[in-house]
């Protein structure tokens, strides 16, 4: 990003914020309740008609919060809170963490999630990415491979030494100068799967980088792969758990999530493909019978749930397939049961093979 | 009846200043006390009429008339004479009630009045009472032509003699011209200054000046179309904080809410539609609620439950009407003194931002602090100079000599007054859905990113 577009931009939020503190006190001073109508998104919907507008990134409705209701009064006062933060880091250019935010004033906050959602209402209302408010989240994210880049000042060579785990970028738009030979990113949802990699260095055999958001992908960790597959134009693979918690993941990285839905596009990895592990692979490579656990009732809900989610059936319908036979069998397993046989299995066998396969697939 | 309302009555339809004066003459060597009373007025004067068809018990007051004799002069300012009677009460015919006296000539002199002398059972200190307390009220009407005195001897000596006077607060000159409403309002305001009349002068603990008193004041009065039945309601509620002022003053607060009630310029019991009108209203629009309504023989107050003990609420209400309402009347009458009361609340409201409103509203003004210190931090953080001076002409501060803690403090206010604006005009889209979203939301997803996101950390940001 150029140095000049952010200032710009920084000044147009400031601009904007002062524009909407204005308008508060012109209502306010001619005797007017004010109104902040905040825009309301959504990445999936589930209705069985198709007709739904979820691709879009428009709005799909409003909410107006007024002086009315005590629920919409305390929003407006959390964000007025929260913008009065934001206005501040700003002008001062500096950053901050959504606890750091969290902490300035626990008690009138009372949770994480409060300050999160006003963060998200900044965003939605300043149209802007929490990146614009200098709001950061240091991410649990982790990288290694054929990549090099730099980050406000501060080099990542993972070049340097391939099979190192680097954490994932805090300033993720500060990000520049990237550098990488690698042929393809891949993606694994847990931590295990990451350091099994390190260990069988498996970047020094593939031209690859490998990312992890340990567990659930924060927005740093999306945003960076986001940012990445931007920049080098690779395919991108996921490797995740064959079970409901997987998927999640893996459509999360995907499509995004529904909370950050007003900033889908600069979160979501459009098109990934979904490495494994399939309901079928429990055959194909004969995981052990004691490996396959039975689906319980949530997971069983979960799936269900997630299969009417409209983006599945437009755009991936193989995914839904597999979910499908995943509930039909009733079985999920973890990644590291095709390690049964060897500890190597997965670099060396299984990954390879697939991402072959995928390379010759259409 | 015979009635002090009657003389008083005499007096304001004269146009001139008045006097109505009371003398209570006790005579000592009598057991049981008898007292004789002469109430003279210098009003309009009456016709003999009044008291040929006075049919009155032979009581005066609550105390028993002596010897059932009222001797009556009275004089119009046409006449030239002071027509004489004597009136017997225990006579039942009519003609034979008024013995007529020997006139006395004016001799040219312009005056008018009535002057009746009774004598009753019953000593000075139990007449008394009811005479000041009838005084203390119709003060509250602040009728400013006349003035009432109380003269009460309990023996020869001039050392027994007392003079009680009452007097309309003579230092507002506006009210000859003032509405019957207004001077009711700063009527109560005196009432309440000077504990319920009982001083002469304003109380200096309870409040300095009237400024600190909250009144509102509101009328209501029969359509058109139902002609004069139901009359007119005028409603004046002053609400006292003595926390803002002072507790040094002796006047004990319990917290009941008097309700003064006046019938065309006379103070009286409150009758039945009041009373049902009273436990009607929907106190608790205005963050009252109505513990219970205690009548004690017309003396009616309303108590109120998790009320504070240092905010006093005086009620007066002044109907108007040509008769009383009929039994299916009633309703009529009771949405008259409802609607006069409802209004002179939404006054009150409407003028004190923050004040009378109900608990819900209460709840959001919690927030009122904590949104107006926000706001004032967006404009006083922000560097940007031109900004600052513009917001604060919005609020119409002369940017070189503002302080944070006055913006602060205005923003709080118009954000309390369009609170209290949002409940009074209650808009129709206040109820229309917030959500002009489809389903709601779908938790569908494992996690919330937000519970997630930035959960570990380790903050390295310069
Ligand atoms: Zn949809
Ligand atoms: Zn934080
Ligand atoms: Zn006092």
């Amino acid at each position: 990003m150029e140095g000049n577009f952010q200032i710009s931009k920084t000044t147009n939020l400031l601009r904007r914020i002062k524009d909407f503190t204005r308008s508060i006190l012109e209502d306010l001073a001619e005797g007017r309740s004010p109104i902040i109508s905040i825009n309301r998104f959504r990445n999936y919907c589930m209705n069985p008609e198709a007709d739904c507008f979820c691709s879009s990134v428009e709005p799909k409705g409003q909410e107006i919060l007024t002086l009315k209701k005590e629920s919409q009064t305390y929003r407006i006062d959390m964000l007025l809170r929260v913008l009065l933060i934001v206005q501040q880091l700003v002008q001062e250019n500096r950053h901050a963490s959504k606890r750091d935010i969290y902490y300035m004033h626990p008690s009138a906050f009372k949770a994480q999630s409060v300050v999160d959602r006003a963060i998200g209402d900044i965003c939605i209302l300043f149209q802007c990415s929490r990146y614009n408010l200098n709001v950061v989240s240091v991410g649990n994210g982790l990288v290694m491979g054929w990549l090099k880049f730099r980050e406000s000042g501060r080099k990542f060579d993972c070049l340097n030494s391939l099979n190192t785990a680097f954490p994932v970028p805090v300033l993720v738009e500060e990000v520049e100068d990237v550098v990488s030979l690698a042929e393809y990113i891949l993606v694994v949802e847990k931590e295990t799967v990451f350091q099994r990699l390190a260990n069988d260095m498996f970047c020094k055999m593939n031209r690859c980088i490998v990312i992890t958001g340990r567990g659930y992908p924060d927005v740093s960790t999306r945003r960076f792969l986001r940012l990445l597959m931007e920049k080098l134009q690779l395919p991108v693979h996921c490797l995740v758990d064959c079970d409901p918690y997987g998927f999640e993941i893996l459509a999360t990285y995907r499509f995004g999530s529904m909370q950050m839905a007003y900033d889908i596009e600069s979160l979501r990895a459009p098109d990934m493909k979904w490495l494994g592990a399939f309901p079928s692979d429990s055959e194909i490579y004969s995981v052990p019978q004691q490996c396959l656990l039975p689906l319980t009732e949530e997971d069983k809900k979960r799936t269900e749930a997630m299969l009417l989610r409209c983006y599945l059936k437009r755009e991936m319908p193989q995914w839904r397939l597999e979910l499908e036979t995943m509930l039909k069998r009733g079985v999920k397993f973890e990644i590291e049961a095709l390690s049964v046989q060897s500890l190597s299995f997965l670099s060396e066998v299984y990954i390879p093979s697939k991402i072959r396969s995928e390379a010759i697939s259409p | 009846m015979l009635r002090f309302s009657s003389f008083f009555y005499k007096c304001r339809l004269s146009e001139d200043l008045c006097r109505l004066s009371i003398l209570l003459d006790q005579s000592t060597d009598r057991n049981p006390p008898i007292t004789s009373i002469l109430i003279a007025d210098t009003g309009i004067g009456c016709n003999l009429e009044e008291f040929q068809d006075l049919r009155c018990p032979r009581e005066f007051s609550g105390a028993k008339i002596w010897d059932g004799l009222l001797s009556v002069k009275t004089t119009c300012i046409t006449e030239d004479e002071v027509y004489y009677f004597h009136v017997n009460l225990d006579e039942n015919i009519s003609n034979k009630r008024l013995k007529r006296q020997p006139s006395q000539a004016k001799n040219g002199a312009k005056f008018s009045g009535t002057e009746v002398s009774l004598s009753v059972f019953g000593s000075t200190d139990v007449l008394m009472a009811p005479i000041i307390g009838f005084f203390q009220k119709m003060l509250v009407l602040q009728i400013p032509n006349v003035t009432m005195d109380l003269m009460v001897n309990q023996g020869a000596s001039p050392a027994t003699q007392t003079q009680y006077v009452f007097v309309v607060n003579s230092d507002k000159t506006s009210c000859f011209t003032a509405s019957n409403l207004e001077r009711l309002k700063s009527g109560l305001e005196d009432y309440v200054l000077r504990h319920e009349n009982c001083l002469d002068m304003m109380c200096e603990h309870c409040f300095s000046d009237r400024e600190h008193l909250k009144v509102g004041s509101g009328t209501a009065c029969t359509e058109e179309n139902r002609k004069r039945t139901g009359g007119k309601m005028e409603v004046v509620i002053v609400i006292s904080d003595l926390l803002e002022t002072t507790r040094q003053c002796s006047r004990s607060c319990d917290g009941k809410t008097e309700v003064l009630y006046f019938e065309n310029f006379s103070p009286s019991p409150i009758p039945l539609v009041a009373l049902i009108a009273l436990k009607k209203i929907d106190w608790k629009s205005y963050g009252l609620i109505l513990a219970s309504v205690n009548d004690q023989d017309g003396h009616v107050f309303l108590e109120w439950e998790n009320f504070p003990s240092h905010v006093q609420i005086q009620i007066a209400l002044h109907w108007y009407h040509n008769q009383y309402p009929t039994r299916q009347k009633t309703q009529l009458g009771i949405n008259l003194v409802k609607k006069g009361i409802k209004n002179a609340l939404d006054d009150l409201k409407a003028k004190h931002e923050g004040f009378l409103l109900s608990s819900h509203a209460r709840k959001i003004c919690s927030y009122v602090p904590d949104l107006a210190r926000s706001i004032a931090g967006l404009i006083f953080s922000s560097t940007d100079i031109d900004f600052q001076g513009d917001c604060l002409s919005v609020l119409g501060f002369q940017p070189q000599e503002v302080e944070r803690d006055a913006v602060e403090d205005y923003i709080q206010r118009k954000i309390v007054t369009v609170i209290g604006m949002n409940e009074r005009k209650p808009q129709k889209d206040q109820e229309a859905a917030p959500f002009l979203f489809f389903e709601g939301e779908s938790k569908t997803s494992y996690f919330e990113d937000e519970e997630i996101d930035g959960e570990y950390f380790s903050t390295s940001l310069e």
